[in-house]
């Protein structure tokens, strides 16, 4: 399809050509030979034709152009609604609200709800999901302990539902080129009234002229030579081309070019047509940088309800607003408005459009128009800039722009606004507390699922509503401690030299390089430990132990593994990449705690399921991938050792937020002078990477601790995330340890502690066991050091004082 | 990051291509049903119901609705694994036939599933040896 008219080269109308006649040569000739004149009128005769076809090709491209420049539709997730499910009946209701439902006495139109003694009433509205369309239902659901009882279909006799796919929120939009807004209608789905309205007011005999009104042109073209403005005498048909070309021009030339527009669209298409374009098309309004197009979206913005549930006076007040919609504009200039739109309802009683009775009633509405509109660009702009990006790879941004693409993505709601508050609330509190000058600091958030990579919230700063510079995708910022783990998993995969228990040397270390200073790698607390566990290294993120068992494992062979979890771009070959002195943006290190969260596959983070086009056919499905790219084991092991971090290392303080029985995974990270404060971690349904930081790469003041860890667990407690409990692989047996020499004990003894070993690699020599430590009451204390949460857990012994130390007793 | 290369959608009224012998999804035919989830039954019904009409690619968008409920159900996961074998993506049943197995850590019968269509996905790729292998393994477990 021809669409000439993109982007800003639609405003201007082609008259450029009237000033290109040849007027001068055409005076001069008509005073000469009577051949020049011929062939002078002759070559204007075609001049006019050609400029006649011209006209032609333009009008007809933009208003085929225009009938389909849709923006694409993008949606948040589907709620899957189902007995057993975790939900609360405010929670169903908020869900509801977002979609526009309302509070209904009989909830059976679509799109209404009512509360009933144990839960809500509701009538779903038809849906066109990937799969095909979900009809209308009217349905019942209950619920109890915060989760649903029951989900029924309400009928004659009640019929049982297994589940509900609810209608997925509308997220947002991509825009065609000036930023222009629509909810496309069809014509039969348009209120009689609001056509009878729009012909009374605006082009009575809009249904029996050819596209102008010769009364109205003679007018115009009365006052303009007598040198007055040029206004009025427009039909409906005029002012769908003025539309289409957006300008305020007033001129002679323009004037004309119109009416032959005009004709020339009469000609081509039906009067059913250029309506339902003209509804679709004309504008009637501003939200900042949106324009407000059609009597659709109009409805929304001004009433925030669909156009077919809009009363009489309602549909007045939009038609009003035709004639100037800044002038009419019924939140700023409200008694130009109301004005107006009784003008409207007067012509339409004079032409019988309503009764009597009805304009009465109608006339002494009030507005009604809501204050404040609806969220229109969208209310995720960081969320949604992550799906452009996605769809940029695949499709021209003018389809993006124009086809009405329907695009169902992964964010959940939610989650999203969980995200969005824990980081508002928590860098507000930390300025305050710490005494950081206010509005400095600065923060992203991505959330994923932990099984399926799903990119369920995405925050790219503390103005998660501005649409500014997205720190989730775009911030590249040093990750420091995250990398540690690379180092570990590299270490574990080795499983003959390396268990959990293997100490690490912690003592001073220079590192001599080519084309480098030396590097001498410090702890965040400046000392030397000696002889450290593997384990104990990882949680309490020791710098040169770290440094120490990665150059033994090969600097490369650490770094070359990065592709491998989804980390396209290589660090620096140096030492210093081992301890994280690498950027990465909070999105990408999300997809490298991915891996480590599921078991060792990776599966690509993605942000949209399915595409649809206009008409609801199926388009486009990115399927999810997974790929093994980890043994399970090592990645067992690195979980039970990051578990180690938040239980007993520097990310303890998350036990403020989260039950012990959580279990979360994670890593801090803080970088020189305090740059970054990082917190990567997981659950066993999410993953969660925070950043904190400054724009200007000043120090925050802040460790990763102090900083993202507490936006971290303030975003899990609200949502409520499920344990984490990795399936053991084969390879893996659990043993028990003595606490004091790092040798076996006997598994009956209830010492010890639990650990998680590769076959064969655990300690083989035996200690006896400590006759004071078998007494019965100590039963409960035995503790485990896996992975996997001991099924009833016992979170006050594991938070007990003598517990918390396990470690240190264990290797001091 | 990566993104994942789209794959054109089947529109769901495509004609039904026939199902090879080895794409055909395996009924746990006895024992403990594959979720006590009603909505995860459903799913996996209706995931059945679509691929025995050739339209896999729904088939798929159902299955990954049952396995959001349902992350660590392996016989949803093996599910998944034969509709990729079916729909020819090789490399993506073996992975998805090893994350099933990833979670059927006590299910004997289960991995033996699995092992099979890796092993079929294995002939596929025209990998005789690692099929012979994975087939052996299967047989193994079968015992």
């Amino acid at each position: 399809m021809l669409r000439f008219f993109s982007g800003k080269n639609m405003t201007k109308l082609p008259s450029i050509l009237w000033h290109k006649i040849p007027w001068n040569k055409f005076r001069s000739s008509f005073r000469g030979h009577g051949k020049a004149l011929r062939v002078t009128a002759l070559l204007l005769l075609l001049g006019l034709s050609a400029y006649i076809f011209y006209l032609d090709v333009t009008i007809r491209a933009a208003f085929e152009g225009r009938k389909f420049a849709l923006p694409a539709r993008v949606y948040g997730r589907a709620l899957e609604v189902y007995p057993g499910l975790k939900l609360t009946p405010a929670q169903f209701a908020e869900e509801l609200q977002a979609l526009g439902f309302h509070q209904q006495p009989e909830p059976n139109e679509a799109a209404t709800y009512k509360y009933t003694l144990n839960g809500i009433e509701f009538t779903t509205r038809d849906f066109v999901f990937w799969d095909g369309l979900q009809p209308a239902q009217r349905l019942r659901i209950e619920f109890a302990d915060g989760r649903v009882t029951l989900l029924q279909q309400r009928g004659s006799t009640d019929i049982d539902l297994p589940i509900l796919r609810t209608e997925p929120p509308l997220i947002g939009g991509i825009y065609p080129g000036h930023n222009e807004d629509r909810a496309l209608l069809k014509l039969e789905q348009v209120p009689q009234p609001l056509i009878d309205a729009l012909i009374s007011i605006e082009d009575r005999k809009y249904y029996s002229h050819w596209g102008i009104d010769p009364r109205g042109i003679a007018r115009a073209l009365y006052k303009t030579l007598s040198g007055q403005r040029i206004e009025g005498g427009s039909t409906l048909t005029q002012q769908l081309i003025k539309n289409f070309f957006l300008t305020s021009e007033r001129t002679l030339t323009r004037k004309a070019t119109e009416v032959l527009m005009a004709l020339l669209l009469e000609l081509h298409y039906s009067k059913d047509e250029i309506l339902e374009t003209y509804l679709n098309e004309i504008f009637l309004g501003q939200d900042a940088s949106r324009a407000i197009h059609g009597f659709g979206l109009a409805s929304h913005f001004y009433f925030d309800r669909p156009l077919e549930r809009l009363e009489l006076h309602e549909i007045a007040t939009l038609v009003g607003m035709v004639k100037g919609p800044g002038v009419y504009d019924p939140r700023n200039k409200p008694d130009n408005a109301l004005k107006r739109r009784n003008i409207v309802l007067q012509e339409m009683v004079k032409l019988n459009a309503i009764t009597q009775a009805q304009f009465v009633e109608a006339r002494q509405k009030p507005l009604g128009v809501i204050h404040r509109p609806p969220a229109g660009t969208s209310p995720y702009p960081a969320f949604l800039q992550l799906v452009h990006r996605q769809l940029q790879r695949d499709y021209r941004e003018e389809d993006l722009r124009s086809e009405g693409l329907r695009i169902f993505t992964t964010l959940d709601p939610r989650t999203q606004r969980h995200a969005e508050q824990a980081l508002a609330s928590r860098l507000l509190q930390i300025e305050r507390a710490r005494k950081i000058p206010a509005n400095t600091l600065e923060g992203a958030v991505v959330i994923s699922s932990t099984q399926h990579g799903e990119v369920q919230a995405l925050v790219g700063g503390r103005e998660a509503r501005y649409a500014g510079f997205n720190r989730a995708l775009d911030a590249q910022r040093q990750v420091g401690s995250l990398a540690k783990p690379i180092v570990f998993l590299t270490a574990l995969e080795n499983s003959s030299r390396y268990t959990l228990l293997t100490p690490l040397d912690d003592s001073p270390l220079v590192w001599r390089e080519r084309g480098t200073a030396d590097w001498k790698p410090q702890n965040y607390d400046h000392k030397f430990h000696g002889q450290v566990a593997l384990y104990t290294a990882l949680a309490n993120s020791y710098n040169v132990s770290t440094a120490r068992l990665g150059i033994d494992l090969g600097i490369d062979t650490i770094l070359d593994k990065l592709p491998k979890y989804g980390i396209e771009r290589r660090p620096p070959p140096f030492a210093s990449s081992l301890l994280g002195a690498f950027e990465l943006s909070p999105l990408e290190v999300t997809q490298l705690y991915q891996t480590f969260a599921d078991g060792g596959f990776r599966t690509p983070l993605r942000a949209i399921r399915e595409i649809v086009t206009a008409e609801g056919k199926p388009l486009q499905r990115y399927p999810l991938n997974v790929e093994p790219v980890a043994a399970a084991a090592p990645v067992y092991l690195l979980t039970a050792a990051l578990q180690g971090v938040v239980r007993e290392g520097t990310a303890r303080a998350l036990t403020n937020w989260l039950p012990a029985e959580v279990a979360a995974a994670g890593k801090t990270g803080t970088t020189d002078d305090l740059r970054d404060s990082w917190f990567a971690g997981y659950t066993g349904d999410h993953v969660a990477v925070v950043w904190v930081g400054r724009d200007d790469n000043k120090s925050s003041g802040l460790t990763g601790a102090s900083g993202a860890l507490t936006v971290w667990g303030e975003m899990m407690k609200n949502i409520q995330p499920e344990p984490l409990q990795p399936a053991v692989p084969e390879e893996i047996e659990l043993v028990n340890i003595d606490p004091a020499g790092g040798l076996r004990y006997a598994e009956e003894c209830k010492a010890g502690v639990v650990m998680p070993f590769v076959r064969g690699t655990a300690p083989t020599e035996t200690a006896a066991c400590p006759v004071a430590l078998t007494d019965s009451n100590m039963a409960d204390d035995k503790e485990i050091i896996k992975a996997e949460d001991k099924p009833g857990a016992q979170p006050g012994t594991q938070t007990g004082g003598e517990k918390k130390n396990w470690l240190q007793r264990l290797f001091n | 990051m990566t993104i994942p290369t789209p794959e054109e959608a089947s529109p769901p009224d495509a004609v039904a291509a026939p199902v090879s012998g080895e794409g055909v999804i395996a009924e746990p035919e006895s024992g403990p049903p594959v979720s006590e989830n009603r909505a995860v039954i459903a799913l996996l019904d209706r995931a059945r119901l679509d691929q025995g009409a050739g339209q896999r690619e729904a088939a798929g968008a159902s299955l990954e609705r049952a396995l959001r409920i349902e992350p660590r159900n392996p016989w949803l996961w093996n599910e998944l694994a034969q509709l990729r074998l079916a729909q020819g993506q090789y490399a993506q049943a073996i992975s998805i036939a090893h994350k099933s197995i990833s979670f059927a850590a006590r299910d004997r019968r289960l991995q033996a599933l699995n092992w099979r269509v890796i092993g079929n996905a294995r002939v596929a790729q025209g990998n005789a040896a690692g099929a012979e292998e994975a087939f052996s393994k299967a047989a193994e477990l079968e015992q």
